[in-house]
């Protein structure tokens, strides 16, 4: 680096020599950042010195803010390893790709040249086969293509416009020309984790991105919103995103996009079709639904007329969409064009179409489907990638579908000229490329050039194709780049395109309809959404039980209180964890023949060990899923409430002890996270549908909960005198009021009436069953019956049951063996009840819930 | 030959259906040797939506919607259809099979672009090399097309048993030909694989076959059934059907349904139902010679 321009000299100790002198880009390679006779690309300066003043601290708090950020935000993709699926981290790079403004506008240009060209080609495959018929397309290229949808040709595509939204992967050639590697037309992922890339490196490195001029991404999801919606001839309509749901890799993105554009995720389950319309299965009832941003493969969208096994379609939807009704983004059947064959055709295409070629081309491809490249591909197989390209998607893996000609052995190469000899049509040779090189910021605090690629997204407006100003550039920091992308070592960045004039700054967040209504409770409001809601109510609630539990009895373990080794006392504690399903009846046994010692150990293991499936963990972990499936609908603050509860226990054994104390402090902490949580629903969330199923279902598990508790610590012997009666009341959370009111020693009848029929204290079972009630009567309901409907019934027996029953008896009537058989059968009813209300609930509310088959092709006997 | 075709179908289900949504190919499709003279289909219950149409390759299809709760369903098709004899086929007469394959690659002209269609793999047939080495000794260099094709047909009747239930939609080709067993919908399969896995078009036809009750016996109603087999291309010939269930060039006996690149394109009946626990199917057909409508 000889040449260094002036504007770049030393002006702080932490100088640009300290990043840049190593920064040595390998000389047969484009590099993003310096240009070949050494000097930093123009464009490239003023944030090259930007970054060069941030202090040491600045630098580290950037990597800071960055990494509380993605945790914060829950960031996340899901990877495959070993057959497992787990969630992995997203791995962003906080220094950021550059791009001039005219350097943007060329590739801006050729890449809506190409949009509509694909836009065009499609339009002709689906409907009137010109280009097959005149010959500019073999017919193997769509034919043997499994993306062509023959179910999906000649459905009328409102404006012509089958690729709402799209993408593009580009690469820049060593001789600094861009490339498009790829087109991306299914369902392109992605531009989600770009947007959040945006914001996280812009609020981690304020001032650089404030000081380089940065096109904002922001008013690209407002352009596609809007033009989105003004498919729909309706006044006010219903746009989804159409998940395959939360086992899908890229479920995070699914959930992102829905919150940022206020479209409801759903899954194909969550719809039907009815007098060929598109619906919503809501707890209030089927909304129509016009417009579909898809997340789910074509060919799986609807298993009545494409693939039968598909279980996350809608059955009917493409009679749906014949009718006019619903408009999908994109089209069904647009992954066609995604396919390389077509790569090699499209400067024809291009001249056929517009009469010039294409402004950027495709990366050098040869398809084997015709003599001339396929003798070439097989002439120079060892300096060709070569892939299979026309093959069912699912079921074979990229091992499989690439083979990297330099790596062929002797038998490998053998077994592919064979292959391509007889079925040419599916393969392509590709040429290597190797990339252009930018910056990575290493752990080292260093600048290193790597390979990149840029992802970058389009979508469709009444004017014509629209770019994301920037794009999800990604970076291998492996020694061998030609991998593919979600491997690790691979990282992500931020695009910045910098902007000479004024910048798209959007005037409000929020997204205009075609008319503001107001509105008031979320009504379209999805069933399975109810139905998280209300488990998530539910585990919620079964967490708190089951902490006070622990707290209880760990803090009756040690101090003053600590009851040693007395084995009736210890099976009473035990037997509680057994009835929490803690333990098994077995090591419940065994621990108590242990001693204190022995029932310690067992306590250590329900709170701190994090694999046990009986423990503290594992009803944590499903307070988080069901957290996860509705974090649409919560607000920042109780998400991020409910990510530091769940994860106490994790926190805790990297960095505290397991000590009886450390114990108390554990469960007190998450005590105090569960009452912030419930002041948070009861005064932060609008008291929507939503509310009253997170209510109902915390109010049902509460039921549950306490009338175990009465059953296993009063409805035999004498509670009275061997302090059972006094942990119910703290486990119930009543010992305060108990002694306020009554002054005395805990006595049965008294307790029973405070816990069950005492209709003012907000934690006993009547108290619950009225909540519910008004929960029930809230929500709606079948205008046509004027009697109780069922749930209401249930409710209404439960309290009646509890008002007519008598406490004094109730505590004063034993059999010989000592058991309150009317007390008992009370709090078996109760639990019934619980039972059934939830039954009647997801019956009346969760309709995506219903019991769904296909009947499919299948081999009827035939005639020998 | 005019025939009478009942096709009834019934589904009963051990709760009611809230909702089903079905697609039905049971019109059969007119062709140059066949002519579907009358076709109706009942529904019990009647359906809140149907909606006729065709397919993509050109098959009668029926979309419809039942929204309201149904214990059963019942589907009945009665077609009165006219089915000509071809004529007589000289197999040692037509074009070399490799002969046609190149045309093929070739500037197409529109028969030549349809049978485009039925030339590459498809969502139940995947052609691979074991179908490919079964085949090729019924294709020597220069045979004629159609010669290999009844050779082929022949070869799958003698070497593979018919059995009932060993293989269900679900089972691929190369099963098949390993196991040497399956019904007339695994050899249209078998032989439409071994026909593509040498560049030839081949399509897969369901319909029906006239029985023929055993010597002496009366023909019971309802005991025929569904029939698959399958039709290659010829330049010059067009699409030639050879059923190898029975090792012959179909005459005015088989009455096509409806053809496509396999058995999932054409699909007499598929379903979908919202509730409704287990359900058992129940399929009735009954083709029987009758007199012309005129004559009625």
């Amino acid at each position: 680096m000889d040449s260094m321009p002036a504007s770049l000299s030393p002006e702080s100790p932490d100088s640009l020599l300290q990043h840049t002198k190593i920064y040595s880009p390998q000389p047969d390679t484009f590099d993003e950042l310096v240009a070949s006779d050494g000097s930093v690309r123009p464009h490239w300066q003023e944030l090259l010195k930007g970054f060069e003043g941030l202090g040491v601290t600045q630098r580290h708090q950037a990597h800071e803010t960055a990494a509380r950020m993605l945790k914060d935000d829950g960031m996340t993709y899901l990877a495959s390893q070993n057959g497992q699926q787990s969630d992995r981290p997203w791995q962003l790079d906080l220094f950021p790709l550059l791009i001039s403004q005219e350097e943007w506008q060329h590739l801006e240009a050729g890449l809506i040249q190409r949009a509509r060209l694909l836009n065009h080609i499609l339009s002709d495959l689906y409907g009137p086969q010109q280009l097959l018929k005149n010959g500019t397309l073999p017919p193997a290229v769509v034919f043997g293509n499994p993306q062509f949808l023959q179910p999906c040709h000649g459905i009328p595509v409102a404006g012509g416009t089958y690729l709402h939204f799209l993408a593009f992967d580009v690469a820049r050639a060593p001789d600094g020309n861009w490339w498009v590697l790829r087109d991306r037309t299914e369902a392109p992922t992605g531009a989600g984790f770009a947007l959040e890339n945006r914001i996280i490196v812009s609020r981690s490195l304020p001032d650089l991105f404030a000081r380089t001029h940065v096109q904002r991404l922001s008013s690209f999801f407002q352009t596609f919103s809007e033009s989105f919606l003004q498919f729909s001839q309706r006044e006010d309509p219903l746009a989804v995103v159409l998940s395959p749901g939360p086992q899908n890799v890229t479920y995070f993105e699914h959930a992102y996009l829905s919150r940022y554009l206020g479209y409801p995720i759903v899954e194909g389950s969550d719809m039907t079709v009815r007098d060929n319309r598109l619906f919503l299965k809501t707890v209030d009832g089927l909304k129509p639904v016009d417009l579909v941003l898809r997340r789910v493969y074509s060919d799986l969208c609807d298993p009545l007329e494409l693939t039968t096994e598909s279980t996350t379609g809608v059955p009917g939807l493409l009679q749906a969409i014949r009718a006019g009704h619903v408009t999908m983004a994109n089209a069904l059947g647009s992954g066609l064009i995604e396919s390389e064959v077509l790569l090699s055709f499209l400067p024809t295409l291009s001249k056929f179409f517009f009469g010039e070629g294409l402004k950027i081309p495709s990366v050098a491809t040869w398809w084997c489907g015709q003599a001339n490249e396929r003798a070439y591909v097989l002439d120079n197989m060892d300096r060709l990638l070569i892939r299979r390209v026309l093959t069912p998607k699912r079921g074979l893996t990229h091992d499989r579908l690439s083979s990297f000609g330099p790596d062929l052995n002797e038998q490998d190469r053998g077994a592919l000229t064979q292959a391509i000899g007889r079925r040419g049509h599916e393969y392509v040779g590709r040429e290597i490329v190797s990339p252009s090189t930018t910056p990575f910021w290493t752990p080292d605090d260093e600048l290193k050039p790597v390979p990149m690629t840029v992802r970058i997204y389009l979508t469709a407006t009444k004017d014509g194709y629209t770019v994301m100003p920037g794009g999800l550039a990604r970076v291998s920091v492996r020694s061998d780049p030609r991998g593919h992308w979600h491997e690790p070592g691979d990282f992500s960045k931020d695009t910045w395109v910098k902007w000479n004039g004024p910048l798209d700054i959007p005037a409000a967040v929020t997204l205009p309809h075609h008319t503001l209504q107001l509105r008031r409770g979320g009504r379209d409001l999805p069933s399975r959404t109810a139905d998280n809601l209300f488990w998530l109510g539910r585990y919620a609630e079964r967490a708190e039980g089951a902490i006070r539990l622990l707290r209880s009895l760990v803090s009756r373990m040690s101090g003053e209180a600590g009851i040693g080794d007395d084995p009736a006392t210890l099976h009473r504690l035990v037997s509680l964890l057994v009835m929490q399903k803690h333990l098994s009846p077995r090591r419940a046994k065994r621990a108590v023949e242990g001693g204190a010692g022995a029932v310690e150990a067992e306590l250590r293991t329900i709170l701190f060990d994090p694999d046990s499936p009986d423990g503290l963990a594992t009803i944590l972990q499903n307070v988080r899923r069901t957290a996860e499936l509705v974090r649409h609908r919560l607000s920042l603050d109780t998400w991020n409430i409910l990510m530091e509860l769940t994860s106490v226990p994790k926190d805790w054994a990297q960095t505290k002890g397991q000590s009886i104390d450390d114990a108390i402090r554990l469960l007190s902490r998450m005590i105090q996270h569960l009452a912030a949580l419930n002041g948070m629903v009861m005064e932060n969330m609008t008291r929507s549908y939503a509310w009253r199923f997170l209510e109902m279902g915390r109010r049902l598990e509460r039921v549950r909960h306490l009338s175990k508790l009465i059953r296993h610590l009063a409805s035999r012997g004498t509670p009275e005198t061997t302090g059972a009666l006094n942990l119910l009341l703290e486990l119930a959370d009543a010992s305060i009021t108990y002694r306020t009111r009554y002054k005395a020693e805990a006595k049965l009848a008294a307790v029973l009436d405070l816990l069950l029929a005492d209709d003012t204290n907000p934690r006993s079972i009547i108290f619950q069953l009225l909540t519910v009630e008004a929960h029930i009567n809230a929500l709606p309901r079948e205008e046509t019956s004027a009697a109780l409907n069922p749930a209401q019934r249930i409710t209404t027996r439960g309290c009646t049951d509890i008002r007519l029953a008598d406490m004094m008896q109730l505590a004063q009537f034993t059999t010989k063996t000592g058991v309150r058989v009317n007390l008992e059968r009370l709090l078996k009813q109760l639990d019934q009840h619980v039972h059934q209300l939830s039954d009647v609930v997801a019956h009346t509310f969760f309709s995506h819930s219903l019991a769904q088959r296909i009947s499919g092709p299948q081999w009827l006997e035939g005639v020998p | 030959m005019i025939y009478q075709v009942t096709h009834r179908t019934t589904f009963a289900y051990t709760q009611p259906v809230a909702i089903s949504h079905h697609v039905l190919r049971l019109t059969p499709r007119s062709h140059p040797r066949q002519h579907c003279l009358r076709s109706n289909v009942m529904f019990d219950p009647t359906p809140s939506v149907r909606t006729e149409g065709e397919d993509y390759f050109g098959n009668p299809i029926t979309h419809l919607t039942i929204q309201t709760p149904h214990p059963e369903l019942i589907v009945e098709a009665k077609t009165l259809v006219d089915v000509m004899k071809p004529d007589p086929m000289y197999v040692d007469q037509s074009p070399p099979w490799d002969q046609v394959v190149q045309q093929l690659q070739r500037p197409l002209d529109s028969p030549n672009l349809e049978a485009q269609q039925f030339m590459y793999d498809s969502p139940y047939i995947t052609i691979d090399d074991a179908t490919y080495e079964f085949v090729r000794e019924c294709f020597p260099p220069g045979r004629p097309l159609l010669a290999g094709a009844m050779d082929l047909t022949r070869r799958i009747y003698q070497e593979f048993t018919y059995e009932g239930g060993v293989t269900d939609v679900s089972t691929p080709v190369k099963d098949v030909l390993a196991s040497r067993k399956g019904v007339c919908q695994d050899f249209a399969h078998l032989e439409i694989a071994a026909l593509r896995s040498l560049g030839l078009p081949a399509r897969y036809i369901s319909g029906y076959l006239l029985t023929h009750p055993p010597e002496g016996q009366e023909k019971l109603v309802g005991a025929d059934a569904s029939h698959a087999w399958l039709s290659t291309w010829c330049p010059d010939l067009g699409w030639v059907d050879f059923d190898p269930t029975n090792n012959l060039i179909p005459g005015d006996e088989h009455i096509t349904l409806a053809w496509g690149r396999d058995y999932g394109d054409v699909s007499p009946i598929n379903g979908f139902m919202v509730g409704g626990g287990h359900h058992t199917l129940d399929v009735s057909v009954d083709v029987s010679p009758a007199p012309h409508p005129s004559l009625v």
